[in-house]
């Protein structure tokens, strides 16, 4: 027995005014901060209904720690809202996740929220998530990421019941994404469908959802990365990118992503850069555990990028894009990073994608594909 | 529960014993019984996956055997976890007369056979409600390769139903 689980997702033009027609009276908009001062919270507000009230948290950072969330709870908890939308890229969605499970279950504290728990939310409010990037996927997966700033460590929190009623993937809030988040955030999505489909909890509608994923982020992503205003690539890869989370969501991570948490925490490099960089030394790792799988994934990407295997694939599509092809050239110092080596070694062995990875992989393995990562093929 | 009994050729090998050497007698134990959970403990400290991922795990784990159609009572069986390695294993069926673990993995026999057999992947059977897991989720979510490794061990014994 097993699940497909997903929102209502709401795609295309005009895909935000969607929000006119649900019943929101009191609407707690979860913003990024370097977001707040766009017209996003305003294109937002204008799409509520007629008469509904507002509440912009618009101070969530970048990959947030905890210790934001007792001051955007009390803000929440005194607005009493009846609807949660998060408009902003991961880290503003995931924060409304939390901000919405810690609403309706004041008894419950961050760690609570785990798939082995009954939450029991949605007693007073329900939660949208518009992503303003095409990568994360948060907006259609039941997973948030919490950073831990004096641990330098990610929790990986999840819980069905925090998976967005509605996804609303509209292109025209992603037009304007500066190309660093283009590149990473794609990335990142890459590393979901690559992940999604190699995990050993994969199923034919996680296997549907990132073979699509890929066809539609490989096929498109040149296109955004040469005309950024294009809605039509645009449009493709932020559908691609809610897919690569329908189905890692539905089938879990892996060892890029136990990788790229450590890595990330540890250097404070953005997520989609650390895990873009990881995901061909990982594939070169796992391919003996799937080649049948990773053979057919490589066939998926465009005859311009393809390579005999599919690192050699992915190296090409993400060099294309920009991507570090090392962590030397992500900008992390040596004596830094062998300093580091057991944090890093510790760290992803502790995360959720050691379970699902195809292949079973001890601290030794993580050293290795860290040391190899470092400098590069 | 249909009594517990050992079948074995051979002397047998001593509990807790670090690693099987390939001459050795090959055992077989009734689950759950107190010969499969002292085989149990000897296969999970030769489990080098095992010693790796719960090098820094402390704590101990009581398996929970909740009787069905197929087992009339409860059994239970208590593993003292530390560092990799399982320092005491105790089978009872009467729970109070073990350790409070901190941590409890339980469900049907009839569903752990199917783990056993790895019919089910341990994970996906908490997640779908074939087993439940006490103890506190916050620790518990950072050694889930050592659990996995945990429950993978029992597939390695050689087990009589």
């Amino acid at each position: 027995m097993w699940f497909f689980r997903s929102p209502q997702v709401v795609f295309g033009d005009e895909a935000l005014s969607y929000l006119s027609s649900l019943p929101i009276r009191r609407a707690a908009i979860i913003t990024d901060r370097y977001l707040l001062g766009t017209e996003l919270p305003e294109r937002v507000r204008g799409a509520l209904p007629e008469g509904a009230e507002s509440l912009a948290v618009g101070d969530v950072s970048a990959e947030p720690p905890l210790s934001e969330m007792t001051a955007h709870l009390e803000k929440v908890r005194g607005f009493s809202p009846d609807w949660f939308v998060a408009a902003g890229g991961g880290s503003s969605i995931d924060t409304a996740k939390i901000l919405f499970a810690l609403y309706e279950r004041p008894d419950l504290t961050v760690y609570d929220i785990t798939p082995l728990v009954q939450l029991g939310l949605r007693t007073k409010s329900r939660l949208i998530a518009v992503p303003t990037t095409s990568g994360t996927g948060s907006e259609c997966t039941w997973a948030a990421v919490l950073s831990e700033e004096n641990e330098k460590r990610k929790h990986e929190l999840a819980s069905p019941e925090i998976l967005p009623d509605y996804a609303i993937l509209d292109p025209s809030l992603v037009v304007s994404l500066p190309p660093e988040q283009t590149r990473n955030t794609a990335a990142d999505a890459v590393a979901h469908a690559v992940e999604a489909y190699g995990s050993t909890w994969h199923n034919p509608f996680s296997d549907a959802m990132a073979e699509k994923a890929l066809e539609l982020i490989s096929e498109n992503i040149e296109g955004v990365m040469r005309d950024p205003g294009g809605l039509g690539p645009r449009g493709q890869v932020h559908i691609g990118a809610s897919m690569a989370g329908l189905s890692f969501s539905n089938s879990q991570i892996g060892l890029v992503h136990a990788l790229g948490h450590s890595l990330g925490a540890t250097f404070k490099l953005p997520h989609g850069k650390a895990v873009g960089l990881l995901l061909p030394y990982v594939v070169d790792f796992n391919y003996d555990a799937c080649p049948e799988r990773y053979d057919r994934l490589n066939l998926l990407i465009p005859p311009k990028y393809r390579g005999r295997r599919l690192s050699d694939s992915l190296r090409s599509l993400l060099g294309m894009m920009g991507v570090a092809r090392s962590v030397r050239d992500a900008g992390v110092e040596e004596s830094a990073y062998a300093s580091s080596m057991d944090t890093l070694v510790t760290l992803a062995s502790e995360s959720t994608g050691m379970v699902t990875n195809p292949k079973d992989s001890g601290s030794e393995d993580l050293r290795n594909i860290f040391i190899k990562a470092f400098d590069g093929d | 529960m249909a009594g517990a009994r050992t079948a074995r050729v051979g002397p047998r090998a001593s509990p807790f014993m670090i690693g099987v050497r390939s001459d050795a007698p090959v055992e077989m134990a009734r689950f759950p019984s107190e010969e499969w959970t002292k085989l149990y403990a000897e296969k999970l400290n030769a489990n080098k996956s095992y010693e790796d991922a719960g090098k820094n795990w402390e704590g101990a784990i009581t398996f929970v055997v909740q009787k069905d159609s197929a087992l009339d009572k409860d059994a239970f069986i208590y593993l003292d976890l530390y560092h990799g390695k399982c320092r005491d294993a105790k089978f009872s069926l009467t729970e109070s007369d073990l350790p409070t673990p901190e941590y409890k993995y339980a469900g049907p026999y009839g569903n752990w056979r199917k783990l056993i057999n790895k019919e089910i992947d341990p994970i996906q059977g908490l997640l779908t409600g074939k087993f439940k897991l006490q103890g506190s989720m916050m620790k518990i979510m950072r050694f889930t390769k050592a659990a996995k490794e945990m429950v993978n061990t029992t597939a390695s014994v050689q087990t009589e139903f």
